[in-house]
């Protein structure tokens, strides 16, 4: 397997494509699911995948091969169907390589680790400590090797290895909490102090009252300015602005958010996701997309950058721009200062679903979940339940006004698709409804 | 016998050797072929051969699960081996079981008038522009248009430890679609989505240039002519599509049974309904929902699930009360019921939990007219673009794309941005009427981690609410 890569690029480049890309990926992640206190499944995965990207006269084909004995015989098939395609005018190219990446590697202590069963544990001791009676969520030790070859002179290698834990804590159906952790060191990971977060707010969200809409103050916690954030990283990808997929569209140089808010991308830093390379090989960097609030940059592979008379932020994925992980830069609070600044506000912990009417407008819905607060006087007055979030993307980022001065990690299923490193948030004029009865 | 057969027979009889009460093993084949038609321009082709196995085994009580994409039978021994390992490693303390299944053994496959696999990428690509080129020449400002045509041909090897052996082949089409339509610096956006299980012949049935262009439309009209929705109680009339989204969102989903015991409750949340909610009501008595894996060409058309138990009509909401919850083995044996063939993965590398399929509202015999012509004030809400429900499936909204006001059982003009924010027993205790032009349009379903998107159709005839808040 260790010359797939390159081996697969000749033989496309043999057969008369102008472009190939092959990245070899193995898998061999182990997961532990828990529900009620205890693992309901342990999965645990051997896989290798060919992903390529062949180009013959700009016609584009993208594919996954599984059968690594037959890679041949899979290209010469894959050949043959890119030459009955049709031209993507649109296509420019893949980055011109080499490149010389940064010399990361995985903790040794996180490969070595093979039974995850005691992290799951101190989790939910941690949430039951706090008054939680049931909890539920995963554990994940990603394991994955890549390497990548193009027809551009590129080669690299990459070994990416991190520690996740997601726990959601319940007193009851309508009081609960969730917490996070990621490590990319086992020195780091602390399920503990997650499922503490998450059995805190699950006692605190206990006999929560009907909630009332209007428009409020609100504390974001990290896990739900995250969900925030990980749509503005995914809406501010070329490809979706091309697409009428995002209320970014012709917004480069203006206003986007307010002076607070100041985001990047960084496949490079320290991250569950943290990568040396994107799917051409473009090494990964920090790139500032808002800029106290002035939106500066989408994100692009070397197709979408020519389309925009700019340059490859190094986020290409197979065929799409991708976000890597998204930080925002702190604020100069402290999380208490943030909270002792509503004097009749609410304070959201987590949200799903989050939909729009509009992706041009940013016109959207999300429904809190877990802990869902009103704050008085900088104070938890009540619990709250069965609200709604209904507001607009660019209203809510220009009516921030306050970030906390210690970003978290968030990644979460469905909600924050890659690491968001996120404060706490306080916005100004949220719309809140309800449902009727 | 064939080589895809032999090797999960190995794995179960290996798993059952190294101590596993129960084995099953899943070998899925799954050959894709989609492509993307942005603003005229084919963006990319993706053409996808995936297969490989998966494991799922019991032992002490917990479950394991282990998958590879290699086919070797030393491979296929070492994810065996993970699965055992790492069920072992559980130490549960409440022991899993599964509810009794008679071992089934047998072929099924989805009939193709025409094999997809004969249909020349070229052929997919023309039919698509053909639509884009139709829709162009309406002559309105559509700055962002979006196709996507997508097929999978999947081929499935089941066994279990239990004598169950079962290959299937299951051919599906499907398409998506994405529109801006711009009118006086306005704008309006819309998708749709539509599932075939079968071969080609299913782009005809859909009638999907006729659907656009009516799609496109629409949305010019509601820009020229769209007035603010009415706010206030009133009479609601939605159509196949909302009363498809509604069926799946708080119908299928709290009853399913996973859901209902807790085990996705991190995830996909928890359900309002409780363990022992067979019976509760939560809409009024012409309220039946059902969930149906063996509607023929359905996206998510089955005769087996991937337990290997065969698939039935399960009725979910009957006569406005909860009748059944979706199950699989797992959450059977708990609630001391049978499985109803509920238990589906995506691939080989996952393991299969409780899912929908095919989820309707049951039609009646009402047209629309005679459901609109006793509406004195009211809203005919056609489609919708934002929606969503909380986790426990209770505080569910739709926001209109196409709708119209309705005065004294005439259709007017139309509205824009419609809201209906009802609980789910607000919104099904309202319904007095059903129509009988039930119609399915498709969805990719959530659930699980890692996250499993499955086919899913939702569908239903006109429904006819009362009273109802809207905004």
């Amino acid at each position: 397997m260790e010359d797939l890569a390159p081996r697969i690029v000749k033989k496309a480049i043999a057969l008369g494509c102008q472009d190939a890309v092959a990245e070899i990926v193995t898998n061999r992640s182990y997961q532990i699911r828990f529900a009620q206190n205890e693992a309901v499944i342990s999965n645990r995965w051997r896989e290798s995948t060919a992903s390529v990207f062949f180009v013959y006269k700009k016609r584009v084909l993208a594919s996954d091969i599984k059968d690594l004995s037959k890679t041949d015989e899979a290209v010469e098939r894959l050949v043959k169907i890119a030459k009955t395609s049709q031209e993507n005018p649109d296509y420019a190219g893949i980055a011109k390589g080499p490149f010389d990446y940064a010399r990361v590697r995985p903790d040794p202590k996180v490969l070595a680790l093979d039974e995850g069963g005691k992290y799951v544990e101190a989790a939910i001791s941690g949430a039951l400590d706090q008054g939680a009676k049931e909890c539920a969520g995963s554990f994940w030790k990603y394991e994955d090797e890549h390497a990548l070859a193009t027809s551009n002179g590129v080669e690299g290698r990459d070994h990416r290895a991190n520690l996740y834990l997601s726990i959601r804590a319940l007193v009851s159906l309508e009081s609960s909490g969730h917490g996070i952790a990621c490590a990319t060191k086992l020195s780091q990971f602390d399920p503990e102090k997650a499922g503490q977060k998450a059995g805190r707010i699950a006692a605190l969200a206990k006999f929560p009252k009907s909630g009332k809409p209007g428009r409020y103050t609100v504390v974001f916690d990290p896990l739900i300015f995250g969900s925030l954030t990980d749509q503005v990283g995914g809406r501010l990808n070329a490809w979706i602005v091309m697409a009428g997929l995002s209320p970014f569209g012709k917004k480069i140089g203006k206003r986007v958010a307010s002076t607070e808010f100041t985001l990047s991308d960084d496949g490079s830093a320290e991250s569950i996701a943290r990568k040396r390379f994107d799917a051409e090989g473009v090494p990964t960097r920090r790139n500032v997309l808002v800029n106290k609030g002035i939106l500066k940059t989408y994100l692009h592979n070397t197709s979408t950058a020519k389309k925009f008379r700019t340059k490859t932020t190094g986020n290409a994925g197979l065929v799409f721009p991708d976000p890597h992980a998204i930080f925002v830069k702190p604020g100069d609070r402290s999380r208490d200062e943030i909270f002792s600044d509503i004097k009749d506000g609410l304070w959201l912990t987590n949200t799903w679903y989050t939909r729009y009417q509009s992706y041009v407008t940013g016109d959207l819905s999300t429904i809190p979940r877990d802990g869902i607060f009103h704050i008085q006087k900088g104070e938890v007055a009540e619990a709250w339940k069965d609200i709604r979030l209904t507001d607009n993307l660019l209203h809510l980022l220009k009516n921030i006004v306050a970030l906390s001065d210690k970003p978290e990690q968030m990644m979460w299923w469905g909600e924050v698709g890659v690491p968001n490193f996120v404060p706490y948030a306080l916005i100004q004029d949220v719309g809140i409804t309800k449902s009727a009865e | 016998m064939d080589t895809e057969m032999d090797l999960v027979d190995f794995a179960v009889d290996y798993a059952r050797k190294k101590g596993a009460s129960y084995a099953e093993a899943r070998h899925e084949e799954q050959e894709q072929e989609n492509f993307i038609l942005k603003n005229g321009v084919l963006d990319a082709l993706y053409v996808g051969h995936d297969r490989g196995i998966g494991v799922r085994v019991l032992v002490d009580g917990a479950l394991g699960f282990a998958a590879t994409n290699s086919r070797t039978k030393t491979d296929v021994r070492a994810i065996v081996d993970d699965a055992v390992k790492v069920a072992k490693a559980s130490r549960r303390k409440t022991k899993i079981t599964f509810a009794h299944e008679d071992a089934i053994e047998m072929n099924w496959s989805v009939p193709e008038q025409r094999k997809l696999a004969d249909v020349p990428v070229e052929e997919k690509i023309a039919e698509i522009q053909s639509v884009d080129r139709d829709l162009m020449a309406l002559g309105f400002k559509i700055p962002a248009r979006y196709f996507q045509l997508s097929d999978n041909r999947i081929v499935k090897h089941f066994a279990n430890s239990e004598g169950s052996r079962i290959r299937s082949y299951s051919p599906r089409l499907r398409t998506f679609y994405f529109l801006t339509v711009v009118e006086d610096g306005e704008s309006e956006q819309t998708y749709r989505n539509y599932g075939w299980s079968g071969g080609w012949e299913g782009i005809q049935a859909w009638d999907l240039g006729k659907r656009v262009l009516d799609e496109a439309r629409s949305m010019h009209r509601s820009l020229a002519e769209g007035k603010k929705s009415p706010e206030g109680k009133m009479d609601l009339v939605a159509g196949p599509q909302v009363a498809g989204i509604a069926s799946h969102e708080s119908c299928g989903h709290p009853t399913e049974a996973d859901r209902v015991l807790g085990r996705e409750a991190s995830q996909a949340g928890k359900s309002f309904i409780p363990p022992d909610g067979i019976g509760m009501r939560v809409g009024s008595d012409v309220v039946n929902v059902v969930d149906d894996p063996t509607i023929e060409h359905a996206i998510a058309y089955y005769v087996t699930d991937d337990e290997g138990v065969k698939a039935r009509r399960r009725y979910l909401y009957k006569e406005g009360r909860v009748s059944e919850f979706l199950q699989n083995r797992e959450t059977a044996a708990v609630l001391h019921t049978r499985s109803n063939g509920a238990s589906r993965a995506v691939n080989y590398n996952v393991e299969a939990i409780v899912r929908m399929a095919n989820t309707f509202v049951e039609p009646k015999d009402y047209s629309v007219d005679e459901l609109l012509e006793d509406v004195k004030f009211g809203v005919y809400m056609k489609s919708f673009m934002e929606w969503n429900i909380d986790d426990k499936r209770y505080n569910a909204k739709y926001a209109g794309r196409e709708a119209y006001l309705v005065e004294n059982g005439e259709v007017k003009h139309p509205v824009r941005n419609t809201v209906i924010e009802l609980t789910t027993p607000a919104f099904w205790s309202a319904v007095d009427a059903v129509g009988k032009d039930l119609d399915f349009e498709a969805g990719f379903c959530g659930k699980s981690d890692p996250g499993q998107a499955l086919d899913a159709s939702l569908g239903g005839p006109t429904i006819r609410l009362r009273n109802v808040y809207l905004r």
